[in-house]
């Protein structure tokens, strides 16, 4: 097991972490400043070179930082409903099918942009009922999830990048989400995001208790009083929120939801009430690295981070699959 | 004879068109350890889900003291009678004393946790006379079958119920913790009064620590009363389909099963 001391070390190296990233992310780019200059240019006078950076850059950090915290805390609890630690929301098409609905949005109803997010979670929670319908026989097998759900994302994904090609990628809305850039973000897009992802992540505060019962067998968890199936409902809503919400501004991720509480759960256990905490931490590192890299490994070209991702993630996955007999929860 | 505590009336049951329990009458006893018995396939386990919410009768009632199980809110339910499962999973670093505090989780309101301090003395009296104090901050996966098992029955105590369901508690065990199991079960029936309802397949072991054995047969209770009472080569051939003989080991019965 692993001791507090441990754990608490956890919390503060990766804190630690994303601060210097940030500052990091800040001055990545033609313009730099130093974070006295920056501080002094937010907070006391003004200073071209941080005003420019304020709207340029940082809305797609915060971007990334809450997209991540999201994308991650939703890998999270999917594992902890299907009991399955390769569940992740990218791979299983909730991604997917959120974009979908929201790239359908955008195309056609571009006036009720702010309220993409609610579409996108309608899509993302109809990928997700097709996915878990069509893999229960009985029971979850975990390798039979994550087939359907290859099937599923495929399909969604196919259907949008042809929705995009067939209207001469006209639509620019509908390519950035397709290709899940974050370049041309704003603060706008930012605190769309921020407020659902917040609604998501408080909700999900009040269900860590219910994730680590959900870990327990079925009929243990209802002998303890637990409703568990809608116990199940409840996590998986918030769960697709969280991915949806992300997905509809920033486009899908794939094996961040995966990566991130996978090393979460070396590092703190997997107590959800530790577990969730750090992943939120985790993830906000893990996608603005991404998205940092991405800026700089081909100068002045940008990759983005969702490519990065999946380069990054592919392998880990295949890792994951290998050793997924030895059981999650055993 | 005592009060009765649970009285069901013309229960029936199918899986599908499959027809398990046949307008079954049973009344249960308060203070007591009974034991249902019975061939594989004879209903006793559909019986055990049905009277632990797990499955939901087609027709019937089962009732608790007076009130219909079916009525009763699962969490009132769980703070009535605790249920040890036959089969059971902790995540690896789950420490014992964590997963015995889950007992306490009918107590708790949604989203809200926190033990109070009658959570930790109904946690701590568990772990002690279950012996698994000792173990408290050892992963509870890491323990011998015994030593989880007798962590999972802690766990349905911290529950602090008067009755108690088990469901072959000693399947997988060696003989040496199985009668530490079975010991453990008689303490808790005498010492504190628990009522015991369980599921045993060793048919000795069901006669030696029962007081009353109720046995059945094709979804139906062909037999119930005190081991010494009932237990005859007709009943067992009828239960079991086998011819064995029946002896007296302590005034009790006991089958010799060869």
């Amino acid at each position: 097991m692993i001791s507090t001391r441990k754990k608490v070390l956890s919390f503060v190296i990766t804190a630690i972490g994303l601060l210097f990233l940030f500052l990091i992310a800040v001055n990545t780019g033609s313009l730099k400043v130093s974070p006295a200059e920056l501080f002094k240019g937010l907070f006391i006078e003004y200073n071209p070179d941080v005003a420019t950076i304020y709207d340029l850059r940082f809305p797609r950090i915060f971007i990334a930082i809450f997209g991540g915290t999201a994308t991650a805390v939703s890998g999270v609890l999917l594992q902890a409903v299907l009991k399955n630690p390769l569940a992740d929301p990218g791979i299983i098409g909730i991604s997917s099918g959120a974009s979908l609905a929201a790239v359908l949005i955008t195309a056609f109803f571009p006036t009720l942009y702010f309220i993409t997010p609610l579409f996108a979670f309608l899509g993302g929670m109809a990928a997700f009922l097709l996915v878990y319908s069509l893999s229960w026989r009985g029971g979850l097998s975990p390798l039979r999830i994550i087939l359907v759900g290859v099937a599923v994302n495929a399909m969604f994904m196919g259907i949008m990048s042809a929705f995009n090609s067939g209207t001469g990628s006209n639509y620019s809305g509908v390519a950035s989400i397709v290709n899940a850039n974050i370049t041309m973000k704003i603060w706008n897009d930012f605190f769309t995001l921020f407020i659902y992802v917040m609604i998501g992540l408080i909700l999900s505060i009040f269900v860590l208790g219910q994730c680590n019962l959900l870990a327990l067998e079925e009929k243990t968890a209802r002998s303890l009083g637990v409703n568990v199936t809608r116990n199940r409902i409840m996590i998986s809503a918030i769960a697709v929120l969280l991915a949806s919400i992300s997905t509809s501004v920033i486009g899908p991720i794939s094996f961040l939801g995966l990566i991130v509480p996978h090393i979460a759960r070396l590092l703190v256990g997997s107590n959800h009430k530790v577990l969730v905490p750090y992943s939120m931490i985790l993830g906000a590192f893990t996608f603005l690295l991404a998205d940092t890299v991405g800026r700089t490994i081909a100068s002045p070209y940008e990759i983005s981070a969702s490519i990065i991702m999946s380069v990054a993630g592919g392998p880990f996955f295949i890792l994951l699959l290998r050793r997924s007999k030895q059981n999650y929860g055993g | 004879m005592a009060d009765n505590i649970f009285t069901i009336k013309n229960l029936s049951f199918a899986y599908g068109k499959y027809e398990v329990i046949k307008g079954l009458d049973l009344t249960l006893h308060e203070g007591t350890i009974t034991t249902l018995i019975g061939a594989n396939g004879c209903g006793k386990s559909t019986l055990f889900n049905l009277m632990t919410k797990n499955l939901k009768p087609n027709d019937g009632t089962i009732a608790l003291h007076d009130e219909n199980i079916a009525n009763i809110r699962l969490k009132k339910f769980a703070r009535q009678a605790a249920i040890v499962h036959q089969y059971n999973t902790a995540p690896a670093d789950l420490s014992v004393e964590k997963l015995i505090s889950y007992g306490r989780t009918p107590y708790h309101r949604v989203g809200i946790s926190q033990d109070t301090k009658e959570d930790e003395e109904k946690i701590r009296w568990a772990m002690e006379i279950t012996n698994t104090l000792k173990h408290k901050d050892k992963p509870a996966a890491e323990l011998s079958g015994g030593q989880k098992q007798r962590v999972w029955i802690a766990m349905a105590l911290a529950q602090d119920t008067k009755i108690l369901f088990l469901d072959e508690p000693t399947t997988y065990l060696d003989i040496r913790y199985q009668l530490q199991i079975l010991k453990l079960i008689r303490q808790l029936n005498r010492e504190y009064g628990i009522t015991i309802i369980m599921v045993l397949h060793d048919i000795n072991q069901s006669l030696y620590y029962s007081d009353e054995i109720v046995a059945m047969q094709d979804g139906k209770i062909i037999a119930q009363g005190r081991p010494e009472e009932i237990i005859t080569s007709e009943l067992v051939r009828r239960v079991y389909d086998v011819e064995l003989n029946i002896q007296n080991v302590d005034g009790k019965p006991f089958v010799i099963p060869i």
